[in-house]
């Protein structure tokens, strides 16, 4: 006890905060993807009308693991024309911007990593790399189907950003600050989805769908098209890495949505955390129930929607609010 | 009708004369012995008239080798036959290639077949087989290949690759559905060309045929289109049974027509859950396979197997049915009926869905006089051409039904014809089953050897995805002497290569998935 204090004197507080919070953000993004993995299964089942995994463990509980065990255990197939920095490098890559994402947001009122004044911007900067770790993937696999995947998230993503941003400004408006746990504790009065931020709120969460490449938008691994995209030639635990990034970027879409709109950790009652995780969970069951309900968009309808629809109504809805609030 | 062809040809022909046919006996009406310099003339004189090319197939007859075109029209019924022979040492013909596309692909079999080679052809390479094969597969004799023929389609050739990049979409591929290859020129996301290639299925089938009696090969007509198995069935045995003059009794026709609307059903409710995953939705796969397992159970309790039925024999069926068949068909249809609302809620009016289909893929009225395809990617561009209609067998001649046709021939109209033919079915089934008499399933004395006279038969029946032609040359012997399967997948099949050039890759898989193939039957 005393020794880890003393590291804490040396280091700093700050420093030693981090670290910890940063294990702790480790932990859940793994556990998250476990459960979100099982979450998944069991409401396709039941929307498809199956059971889902049932034989390992109760209810298949344990069946993330096991899928987990069996992709730390497969060999690492590296194909042989690959770009072989660009493919290792592809799978770490896509980690990066999510583990950041984490650190601002407000599980709680007092559990939060920290707490930066441009919260917003540190979340909406670090998002955005995440096409990064996809184009390498795509490029590093020299296989078509891969690129062409991986060309189809560029674009998706630069379209999808610009309404994303712009949905969430109104927001900071209103707030009158970028800090995640301000926006939250604003929220006190009422939340922001109620309060004339509805088509933001609309806005932000197919915006979030496409970004997360999530059915109707998941045209860079689109399966009938594309076999798998741009993770088409990845296997075993590098596979898993990318299949890992995509529930937590599920999580921290609607993590933010919830940080944002629906009132972050408020809530009666229960405690601060518990309300947090029962809205994001919601939006992740609503997006999960988006993919096994539609079809896929095509990939002209997808960006025409987003230069077309999201963005006008986006700005528009930008400058109604910033002029609201003027007068 | 045949008349008015008749004389209208002799009028264009005079030095031919066509030979008038009686169609029970021969499945066509006229009968036309061409020659090899004027075969090009008729195919046009045909395709003037409005006639689609139905068949193109090859016998070998030792002394020469006999090509035999089939030629049908969509509006009234006229089956003409017109054979054009060549020398077997050196067999060759001129090309019909540039009047019906879909003779590119026959003439192109044909060839790696029994080495016609056909003059003025664009594409001669193989179709089906690899470039490794000695001899003519479906000569009498052992004619060797020479090399300078065996020509397979190479898709890298780096000259042409400036444009664009190549993308073989298939054989492992999960929206081809099988082991379906396609070679795909691209630009971007649009693709510039596509060639098919087939022939990682083919099992040769019409070469089996000619080393085994006519009831050895039963199985093997299930194993072509295991998803419509039940009309293969039945397409290969009521050919056989016209050939030979057998009659089955009227309960045996009564009930093949029950189970095929049933496989019919299955089939399409199988088409419909894989046409709608190829969009991105996965959901409605796991419900109509939920419907489609009852439909199995069904024949399982009655033929014995769940999809490769072998269900009916010459002159009858291979048992009566099940006890508790007339009740199970009668739940299914209920139950089937209170499913479509929801499949029409969740896949016909999504909007999403619509997007993806509506004015994709069109056909217009002159693909299937150009492709002979059949099935509902005819009815979908608006012709009313079904085979239970124009050459009714079994019992559909005492059943009235309606057939459903679109307007457009986009995938929308692919979609909704399928859609209706499944209600319509059901119609059937129920008709059907109200007049379902008692009495025998088989016929008395069939022997067990079949040895039907000498002559030639085409008989066609309507599948699931279309028109099926069997065409079987008799020697007298109990082995057929040529068993010729026109298959429609294959013909519908042909017209993706027009219809996927300049379009996305989404929607080239739209489309491709609105045919609903199935490789086994094309590669046979």
């Amino acid at each position: 006890m005393c020794d880890l204090a003393a590291i804490i004197n040396i280091i700093g507080k700050e420093t030693a905060r981090l670290i910890l919070g940063l294990i702790g953000v480790l932990i859940i993004v793994v556990v998250n993807a476990l459960v979100l993995t099982w979450v998944e299964r069991k409401v396709s089942g039941h929307m498809q009308k199956r059971i889902g995994p049932k034989e390992v463990g109760p209810y298949g509980l344990i069946q993330p693991f096991a899928d987990g065990l069996k992709l730390l255990g497969k060999e690492l197939l590296t194909p042989a024309n690959v770009d072989k920095p660009l493919y290792y490098l592809a799978p770490v890559i896509v980690f990066i911007p999510v583990l950041v994402s984490f650190i601002v947001i407000p599980f709680d009122g007092f559990l939060q990593v920290k707490d930066i004044n441009v919260g917003i911007l540190v979340i909406l900067a670090f998002s955005s790399l995440s096409v990064l770790s996809i184009l390498i993937a795509g490029w590093g696999s020299n296989n078509k189907y891969s690129l062409i995947g991986a060309t189809r998230s560029v674009a998706q993503n630069i379209a999808y950003e610009i309404p994303l941003l712009l949905s969430l400004l109104p927001v900071a408006f209103m707030a009158n600050s970028l800090s995640l746990r301000d926006i939250v504790e604003v929220q006190r009065q009422g939340w922001f989805v109620w309060r004339w931020q509805f088509f933001a709120f609309l806005i932000y969460f197919i915006a979030a769908t496409a970004e997360t490449n999530r059915t109707p938008f998941d045209l860079p691994e689109a399966e009938s098209e594309l076999v798998a995209g741009f993770h088409t030639e990845y296997s075993g635990m590098r596979f898993a890495l990318f299949f890992l990034a995509e529930y937590t970027n599920i999580f921290i879409a609607s993590a933010i949505a919830t940080t944002f709109f629906l009132g972050g950790y408020l809530g009666p009652v229960l405690p601060g955390i518990v309300w947090f995780f029962i809205k994001t969970y919601f939006l992740v069951f609503v997006i999960m129930w988006f993919r096994w309900t539609f079809p896929r968009v095509r990939f002209d309808q997808l960006l025409n929607f987003s230069w077309k629809i999201l963005i006008p109504v986006a700005f528009a809805n930008l400058i109604l609010t910033g002029g609201i609030l003027k007068l | 009708m045949v008349r008015e062809i008749s004389d209208r040809f002799k009028e264009k022909f005079p030095s031919i004369e066509p030979k008038e046919i009686p169609y029970e006996q021969r499945g066509y009406h006229l009968f036309i012995e061409a020659e090899k310099n004027n075969i090009v003339d008729i195919a046009g004189f045909f395709r003037n008239e409005g006639f689609y090319l139905a068949d193109l197939c090859c016998v070998d007859y030792v002394d020469y080798l006999e090509l035999v075109y089939f030629f049908n029209n969509h509006n009234k019924l006229c089956r003409i036959k017109v054979t054009v022979k060549t020398d077997p040492d050196k067999p060759s013909a001129p090309t019909i290639s540039h009047i019906y596309n879909m003779a590119h692909w026959y003439e192109r079999e044909i060839h790696e077949f029994f080495g016609v080679f056909f003059e003025g052809h664009p594409f001669m390479v193989y179709l089906f087989l690899h470039d490794g094969i000695d001899h003519y597969p479906l000569r009498k004799k052992t004619v060797p290949v020479p090399e300078w023929d065996r020509q397979i389609l190479n898709s890298f050739r780096p000259e042409e690759q400036e444009d664009g990049f190549f993308l073989n979409l298939g054989p492992q591929h999960p929206s081809t559905h099988g082991v379906l290859r396609v070679v795909v020129k691209m630009n971007g996301e649009y693709m510039l060309s596509a060639e098919p290639v087939l022939g990682y299925l083919h099992r040769m089938h019409e070469k089996m045929a000619e080393n085994r009696t006519y009831q050895q090969f039963l199985p093997n007509a299930a194993r072509m289109d295991y998803l419509g198995a039940l009309n293969f069935n039945l397409g290969y045995v009521a050919t056989v049974e016209k050939l030979c003059g057998i009659e089955a009794p009227e309960r045996a026709q009564y009930i093949r027509t029950i189970t095929c609307e049933l496989n019919r059903i299955s089939s399409h409710l199988l088409w419909f859950g894989a046409f709608v995953a190829d969009l991105g939705g996965l959901t409605p796969f796991l419900y109509t396979f939920d419907d489609r397992e009852n439909i199995l159970d069904i024949l399982e309790a009655t033929a014995g197997s769940r999809l490769t039925y072998s269900y009916f024999r010459f002159g009858g069926l291979y048992n009566d049915l099940d006890e508790n068949f007339v009740d199970a068909v009668k739940q299914f249809i209920t139950r089937l009926r209170s499913r479509f609302s929801m499949y029409e809620n969740l896949v016909t009016g999504n909007v999403i869905f619509i997007n993806r289909v509506k004015n994709i893929g069109v056909m217009d009225k002159g693909y299937p006089i150009r492709y002979g395809c059949s099935g509902p990617v005819i009815r979908s561009t608006g012709i009313p051409f079904d085979i239970r209609r124009h050459e009714p067998y079994a019992v559909y001649d005492r059943i009235d039904f309606r057939i459903p046709t679109g307007t457009t021939g986009d995938n929308m109209d692919r979609y909704l014809v399928r859609i209706q033919e499944m209600e319509i079915s059901l119609d059937i089934i129920e008709k059907a089953l109200k007049d379902l008499p008692a009495g025998p399933y088989k016929a008395e004395k069939i022997p067990k050897k079949l040895k039907p006279p000498k002559g030639d038969i085409y008989h066609t029946i309507e599948s699931p995805r279309g028109e099926l032609g069997v065409y079987i040359v008799s020697d007298e012997s109990d082995v057929p002497y040529r068993m010729r399967w026109r298959v429609p997948s294959y013909s519908n099949l042909m017209t993706f290569p027009e219809l996927a050039r300049g379009s996305l890759i989404a929607d080239a898989i739209a489309t491709l998935g609105s045919y609903d193939l199935v490789i086994p039957e094309i590669d046979r």
